[in-house]
């Protein structure tokens, strides 16, 4: 339900609009089998091309390739483990302004993911680099929800290799929202 | 999947409406904590308790990278390892907490031919005792048989 009173935010959000939602990332590690066996024993996927170099080899993939599912584990920040709750969870400090901490100081700061498309082009093989670019895909009007008013945020990180092929993107969604709104007029 | 072989789906007998092998998480603290960890998410409401409380949550709360990691585990159990995922798009709903299981289920929603490739869309529901935690669509493809 779209909420069509004034907005004095929208002009500012604007600006966000089609540029980078934070810095482009390095991954830390080459995707190694390391991490790979690690999340294979964590979630339990015993599909064999992740491990198994013979089966692997036998498939259409001739290698051992990454779960899928594990694109943004390989360019996830070295966190800060000391005064992580005290920053809401932020691996690191945040340094630039983006559209989240706009909407954090005009009030909206609650957040909840809504979405997330994750595309994949090619597998991952061990030794793959990864880099990411993002950009603030769209901002909806402001809308009343049983959350409180708030913004659909909407943006996507591209994922490429060593070579800057494109190896995959994630869509992702957020709701900000206002909690103090709930149930009240605008 | 379990180290006994299960018999490969056939990319040429796939059709509309089949109905993929349902699957129960029993999502515990340990299943929670060791998804966030192996995807490299430190947030404290994926592994403390107390904190994801603070924060209005329920519990502790399963990580989005996990969550699509069970999505992808969901489907391709089912479809065998020469499937390859190349699409997941979840609508993210309450959260996977300890204590409830997440019972994961399914259908082909399409499977058309495109070169010597089959291309396969499924739908795919997480939910629990709260509700739908995850729903979506995964597309995959199969060598032709």
């Amino acid at each position: 339900m779209s909420d069509d009173s004034v907005d004095p935010v929208r002009e500012e959000l604007e600006k966000f609009i089609g540029k980078p939602m934070g810095p482009p990332a390095v991954a830390p590690e080459a995707v190694n089998l390391p991490m790979i066996r690690h999340w294979v024993d964590a979630l339990d996927d015993r599909n064999p091309v992740y491990l198994d170099e013979s089966r692997a080899s036998e498939s259409r993939f001739g290698e051992v390739v990454a779960p899928p599912a594990m694109l943004q584990t390989w360019t996830m920040p070295s966190p800060i483990i000391e005064g992580i709750a005290e920053r809401g969870g932020a691996p690191t400090a945040m340094k630039s302004e983006n559209v989240v901490s706009a909407l954090d100081a005009a009030g909206y700061v609650g957040t909840l993911a809504t979405n997330s498309e994750l595309e994949f082009h090619r597998y991952l093989r061990p030794g793959d680099r990864l880099r990411t670019s993002n950009a603030l895909e769209s901002i909806s009007p402001r809308k009343r929800t049983s959350l409180g008013l708030g913004y659909f945020v909407t943006w996507i990180t591209t994922y490429t290799d060593g070579d800057d092929e494109i190896v995959g993107s994630q869509l992702f969604r957020i709701f900000k929202f206002d909690p103090n709104t709930i149930g009240g007029d605008s | 999947m379990s180290d006994s072989e299960v018999t490969p789906i056939r990319a040429s007998e796939v059709a509309v409406g089949d109905v993929l092998p349902p699957f129960a998480l029993p999502v515990t603290s340990t299943v929670i904590v060791a998804g966030a960890i192996a995807s490299r998410d430190f947030m404290p409401a994926h592994h403390d308790s107390e904190y994801a409380r603070g924060q209005g949550a329920p519990d502790m709360f399963m990580n989005i990278l996990t969550t699509n990691g069970y999505v992808s585990r969901f489907v391709t159990d089912w479809a065998g390892p020469e499937a390859m995922v190349r699409k997941i798009a979840i609508r993210l709903g309450g959260p996977a907490i300890p204590g409830q299981p997440l019972r994961f289920s399914g259908e082909v929603l399409s499977a058309d031919d495109e070169g010597d490739e089959r291309l396969i869309q499924v739908s795919v529901r997480a939910a629990n005792d709260l509700g739908d935690h995850a729903t979506g669509t995964v597309l995959i493809s199969l060598p032709q048989d």
